[in-house]
């Protein structure tokens, strides 16, 4: 080895390692692996808002979180997305965190919002119509993979399935469009674990059934299937069942950890799916849970799950440290119908609204609580409680939410 | 979700698990190839460490690997750039190292000068007949940074914060694959590389 060389290793030894241990470091849990992590308490939590009755115009509400500001607590801006009747739903950060995608599963249309200009003041930068050029309906999970946004939607072409995937460079030009199989047609989540080159997607049910109300719902019109997928060719190599709607796909953060659980919303259950040495996938239940799981988190080190139960008003913190004896270690109850659940990056603050969709939402109260998470389980932080009723427009109910 | 609907959602597995019995047909795809068409940049001339013209057109027919970094960056950069080195070996590995270019450009163009960028390439023994440094007015550059999607800002510690993304261009000039430091192994550049080089080669 010349000197030139051992020099040059010394480097990224020592001056690259601080960000080698960065870019090891998730983001957010819930977030894709590919999205820049924020090194500093959060500051500013913004929240995809649905105007409650459809009337007036969707928007994105910043709320201050910063503990040090005297406005904490408080919705600081509104930023009006120009149309109503969106059912805007979930949101996510492209790579390099300057932008947020937010997907609507009634209009199909994508909010384009820049925050890296301006964090207490986003910009509207673009809003299309994501069926027009993929040719698949209710845009789901906006996904970051390099300079692109991975889309799961939930339909396809005329609302029905199959559902499938899209994928758009970060300026919102279409790259390519796959379709679920005809076995396993439906579409929910997309998890990627960049080191095991394996992509999960899940299923719910597609617009045409989720859009009527819930009393309405064809239940045989839901999926149970996960599917494994080479990410690197975007293509399917095993499919996976589950109980009714597996919903949100977490890769397990455990060190070489080649599983991840996702909550079956239709079953009241998490499952887990697990790699053998030959990597081939098996799944299997891993707990029962209160009713109707909807979102589901976890800690940093991977060691906990955190469920919300939407039709339970609660949720739970599982120990799963041993993955053959979960256990229930916390409960809270936020107030009724929890859903979201935004975890912090050093895991100790929880974020959680309560609006579902429009269609299955059985209250009109709606809010964004916090929830301590520390070495007793989980706490009500008593002082953090944001109204989302008392709008001018009325009250919004309030889905996905990220942090800057 | 009332008592009657909570019943009928616990059968609904059993109904939906009869799916299972049908057999895998695979995703259909609509875009054939393995590594999509993500976009064409814009022809570019800016100057490389040896001070002289380099324009990005010139690598036509070839594959390319392109980084962006400055040279005194303590972040992720070094480590791109031994990424990208090792990169190189698993080309030269694979016998493709007279049909894949190395392109790095310069995220802070005031302070890295040509003589700036070879200093950097003698640090990190570079080969400069496949891998070249490119520099240029802070205007070329940033014209540079807006096609390509890329952007820098100062950071807290008196650095610039940047996106590490590394782009694979196949032999026309259009980028096929976006990596970044978490998704990047040197055989998948390799093996991409190859892909790319096939398939021109089958037109």
């Amino acid at each position: 080895m010349n000197s030139n060389r051992f020099l040059a290793i010394l480097l990224v030894l020592g001056m690259g390692l601080a960000a080698v241990l960065t870019t090891s470091v998730p983001a957010e849990t819930c977030l894709s692996p590919f999205v820049k992590r924020i090194e500093r308490p959060e500051r500013y939590l913004y929240v995809f808002c649905v105007d409650a009755d459809a009337k007036d115009n969707d928007f994105l509400a910043v709320i201050d979180v910063d503990a040090a500001s005297p406005k904490y607590g408080e919705i600081l801006y509104q930023l009006d997305l120009g149309s109503k009747g969106n059912e805007t739903h979930h949101f996510g950060f492209t790579d390099d965190r300057t932008h947020i995608w937010g997907c609507s599963l009634f209009s199909n249309r994508i909010f384009v919002i820049d925050v890296a200009s301006d964090p207490a003041r986003p910009k509207l930068v673009k809003a299309f119509d994501s069926a027009k050029d993929s040719g698949l309906t209710g845009p789901h999970s906006p996904y970051a993979i390099p300079g692109r946004m991975l889309i799961s939607f939930l339909g396809g072409k005329d609302g029905g399935v199959p559902a499938g995937l899209a994928e758009f460079h970060n300026d919102g030009r279409l790259i390519r469009t796959l379709e679920m199989p005809k076995d396993a047609p439906y579409g929910y989540d997309v998890a990627i674990h960049p080191d095991l080159n394996r992509m999960i997607t899940s299923s719910f049910t597609p617009p045409k059934n989720y859009r009527k109300p819930l009393a309405k719902m064809d239940l045989k019109q839901f999926g149970d299937k996960l599917l494994v997928w080479d990410f690197r060719s975007r293509k399917v190599l095993q499919t996976l069942t589950t109980a009714a709607a597996p919903l949100e796909c977490r890769w397990s953060l455990k060190k070489d950890a080649k599983h991840g659980y996702c909550n079956c919303a239709l079953a009241d259950s998490i499952w887990i799916w697990e790699g053998d040495d030959g990597d081939k996938y098996t799944t299997r239940k891993l707990c029962d849970t209160g009713k109707l799981p909807v979102d589901l988190s976890q800690s940093p080190d991977g060691k906990y799950l955190f469920v919300s139960c939407f039709a339970s008003d609660e949720v739970q913190q599982w120990d799963v440290s041993d993955l053959k004896n979960p256990k229930l270690i916390s409960t809270v109850k936020p107030g009724v119908e929890p859903n979201m659940l935004h975890l912090t990056g050093d895991g100790k603050r929880m974020y959680t609204t309560n609006s579902l969709l429009s269609t299955m939402d059985r209250s009109d109260d709606f809010w964004v609580r916090l929830i301590r998470v520390g070495p007793e389980g989980m706490k009500m932080d008593p002082k953090f409680k944001v109204d989302l009723t008392k709008f001018k427009t009325g009250p919004a109910r309030g889905h996905d939410m990220l942090l800057y | 979700m009332n008592r009657s609907l909570q019943r009928t959602v616990r059968w609904t597995p059993l109904g939906l698990s009869i799916c299972a019995l049908f057999g895998f047909m695979g995703a259909a795809w609509s875009d054939e190839a393995r590594l999509a068409f993500i976009r064409t940049p814009t022809d570019f001339t800016l100057t490389s460490q040896d001070d002289n013209a380099f324009r990005l057109s010139s690598l036509r027919g070839k594959v390319v690997l392109v980084s962006f970094v400055f040279t005194t960056c303590n972040g992720s950069c070094p480590a791109t750039t031994h990424r990208m080195d090792l990169a190189a070996r698993a080309l030269a590995k694979a016998g493709l190292s007279e049909k894949v270019h190395l392109l790095s450009i310069s995220l802070d163009p005031a302070r890295d000068t040509p003589a700036v960028l070879r200093d950097y390439m003698r640090l990190y023994d570079i080969e400069t007949k496949r891998w070249t440094f490119v520099t240029g007015t802070q205007k070329e550059i940033d014209k540079v940074l807006a096609d390509w999607g890329m952007w820098t800002r100062p950071a807290a510690n008196g650095q610039l914060d940047h996106p590490s993304r590394v782009y694979l261009l196949d032999p026309r000039g259009r980028v096929r694959e976006i990596y970044d430091l978490q998704y990047f192994r040197p055989t998948w550049v390799s093996e991409d590389a190859r892909l790319l080089l096939n398939e021109t080669e089958k037109r």
